[in-house]
């Protein structure tokens, strides 16, 4: 009986040196761990432990990675307050891969540095860990009591998942399809199908998808309940990380005869666009369902949505066109580097031409940091979540699309068909 | 905090339907400190929970509860909840609640089992959750042993704590 990506991994990751299988316990060595702003509450634990002094090491220096996303700029005295703190702890701690003058959402940032490679296992204090998949890599969030028990010893306890395989049939788009793919599989197996699996995505659309659309694909997974969702590694990824790491991976590839919990197919091409109203993932339904509504809001940004190509496609259906007069547009790249690249490609000019307005890169759209909604208004976003009371007001109301359709809502000021606006599609 | 699994755990039942999300039983982004979480915790769902839940109330919810963020439900703690029995748990709840340790159940039927503001007891060691008013009972799924050591070491942070003792020779 063959092995799944997972089982292979966390095989070669099990302290106890034996083979493991869907549904073993196991306690398994982390090749790299990803905090974020939350640091000084690991350390605030570690003290309530009794570290007097807080954690009294990091296991492996090399393999830690603190980046200060979410509040960047501080957006506040206690976050510059917090911020001093852990600058503290980074320098008591021997803390060499720390990021904390550049804004930007973690999960971009480890995989912009080449800080996640293929065929390891990485924990982050984040739910949305499940990103670096993309990479060919098994990542998961932890908790915080999780982190502590990593930075100290580089091991932490998992249950070995059982794996569902979904396979994307359809040609090359020219447009970003991954979430109306997420969406989809919510609309259709609930938001906790995948509750504690592992996603293995495989079919002939693949090989079509960039590296943007694959970190949507496993960073969204999470929505559906996954512990891992992992892509196969081809050239795509080779040449990702080609100049961004000099270290050796192995990546890694289910055997033929791996035992699948479940498999779905989805056919990509006959699937509409579509979008989840408030206040769930899994309440979705083809976009032409909700179309007339009125929004007051537009957003493109995120873990799931923050990257080049989500940018691109508003900024090529924006060029001659206009925002809807009333409607805010807001449009976050996930990292410095993505504003970067969308600069040098004109794509913030086009945008700012047409009326968007652009954030800081980070998290701020996603959670409310910046762009708040009152009661009685509504958004529709290309950011992972749409849980009520998620941008401020729990009366206000939260859709969820891909950013082509949020693209087509900010221009005709309604959720809309995206083929109705955008007649070159 | 340590939390003995093993001892029964009586109380009222505050009901839920699914996919209760971590933003909002920890809406921290919007109430920073504790004490204002304890005002607003779970609101989104029934506005009067944070003003009427008391301490030793439990809460019964259907499936993947506290789904979205690793951010944990230590406020459901502080506003007295002795114990959380659910369908199924979202698992970084379900993890967060092991590491703390908060008391958090897997039992699936139990959405039918009990209704709003009934008196349910937990016993862990019998392996049953049972409506004190119908008699009826439900078996509870049990933790593996790596897990049970976890909540009887007062949660992952203390447990680390013994081993990194034990292995620098304290
Ligand atoms: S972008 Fe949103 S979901 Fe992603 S890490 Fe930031 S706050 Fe979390």
């Amino acid at each position: 009986m063959g092995l799944t990506m997972v089982e292979k991994i966390m095989s070669r990751r099990n302290v106890a040196a034996t083979k493991v299988r869907a549904g073993d316990f196991m306690t398994a060595r982390i090749d790299g761990a990803m905090c974020h702003y939350q640091f000084m509450e690991i350390h605030r634990m570690a003290v309530e432990a009794g570290f007097a002094e807080g954690l009294p090491r990091i296991w492996d220096p090399e393999r830690f990675f603190l980046l200060v996303d979410h509040h960047q700029p501080a957006l506040s005295q206690s976050y510059a307050d917090e911020n001093v703190k852990i600058r503290a702890e980074v320098k008591r701690l021997g803390v060499r891969h720390f990021h904390d003058a550049e804004p930007g959402i973690a999960h971009q940032m480890m995989t912009d540095y080449g800080y996640v490679r293929p065929g390891e296992l990485v924990v982050g204090n984040d739910s949305h860990t499940t990103a670096y998949g993309a990479l060919n890599a098994l990542s998961s969030g932890i908790t915080r009591g999780d982190m502590l028990h990593v930075l100290l010893f580089g091991e932490v306890w998992f249950q070995v998942p059982p794996t569902i395989r979904i396979r994307l049939e359809g040609k090359r788009r020219n447009h970003p399809i991954a979430k109306d793919i997420v969406l989809w599989l919510a609309g259709l197996y609930g938001d906790d199908f995948a509750q504690s699996a592992s996603l293995e995505f495989t079919g002939s659309l693949i090989p079509t998808l960039g590296m943007d659309e694959r970190f949507c694909l496993a960073t969204q997974s999470l929505e559906l309940g996954a512990k891992f969702a992992l892509l196969p590694f081809d050239e795509t990824t080779a040449a990702f990380l080609e100049g961004r790491t000099d270290q050796p991976y192995e990546p890694v590839a289910a055997d033929p005869d791996a035992v699948y919990e479940r498999e779905i197919t989805v056919d990509v091409d006959a699937m509409p666009f579509v979008v989840a109203r408030p206040h769930r993932f899994d309440n979705v339904c083809p976009i032409g369902e909700a179309a007339g509504i009125r929004i007051d809001q537009a957003q493109i940004g995120s873990c799931a949505n923050g990257r080049f190509d989500d940018i691109e496609i508003a900024a090529r259906m924006l060029r001659g066109r206009k925002v809807a007069k009333g409607v805010r547009f807001l449009i976050s790249p996930a990292s410095q580097q993505v504003y970067l690249q969308c600069a040098k490609a004109g794509l913030i000019e086009d945008l700012l031409e047409a009326g968007v307005q652009i954030v800081t890169p980070g998290c701020g759209i996603c959670q409310p940091k910046v762009g708040y909604l009152a009661d009685g208004e509504r958004c529709i976003t290309a950011t992972t979540r749409n849980f009520r009371g998620r941008k401020g007001s729990l009366e206000a109301e939260i859709y969820l699309a891909g950013p082509l359709s949020v693209a087509a809502a900010a221009v005709a000021g309604e959720i809309i068909d995206p083929r109705e606006v955008f007649d070159e599609l | 905090m340590n939390y003995d699994l093993n001892t029964p755990i009586r109380g009222r039942i505050w009901k839920f339907g699914d996919s209760v999300d971590s933003d909002s039983i920890n809406p921290y982004y919007l109430f920073p400190t504790m004490e204002e979480l304890k005002l607003h915790t779970l609101e989104a769902f029934r506005p009067e929970f944070p003003r009427e839940v008391e301490r030793g109330d439990i809460i019964v919810a259907g499936r993947n509860f506290g789904c979205g963020s690793h951010r944990p439900g230590l406020v459901l703690r502080e506003v007295g909840v002795a114990a959380i029995v659910v369908e199924s748990a979202a698992r970084l709840f379900l993890r967060n609640n092991i590491a703390l340790p908060l008391p958090i159940f897997i039992v699936p039927g139990v959405t039918a089992l009990i209704e709003d503001h009934q008196t349910m007891e937990i016993d862990y060691a019998a392996g049953i959750v049972r409506n004190a008013a119908t008699g009826e009972i439900l078996p509870l799924r049990k933790y593996p042993a790596m897990i049970e050591d976890i909540f009887l070491s007062g949660g992952l942070p203390s447990l680390a704590r013994q081993r990194y003792l034990r292995e620098t020779g304290h």
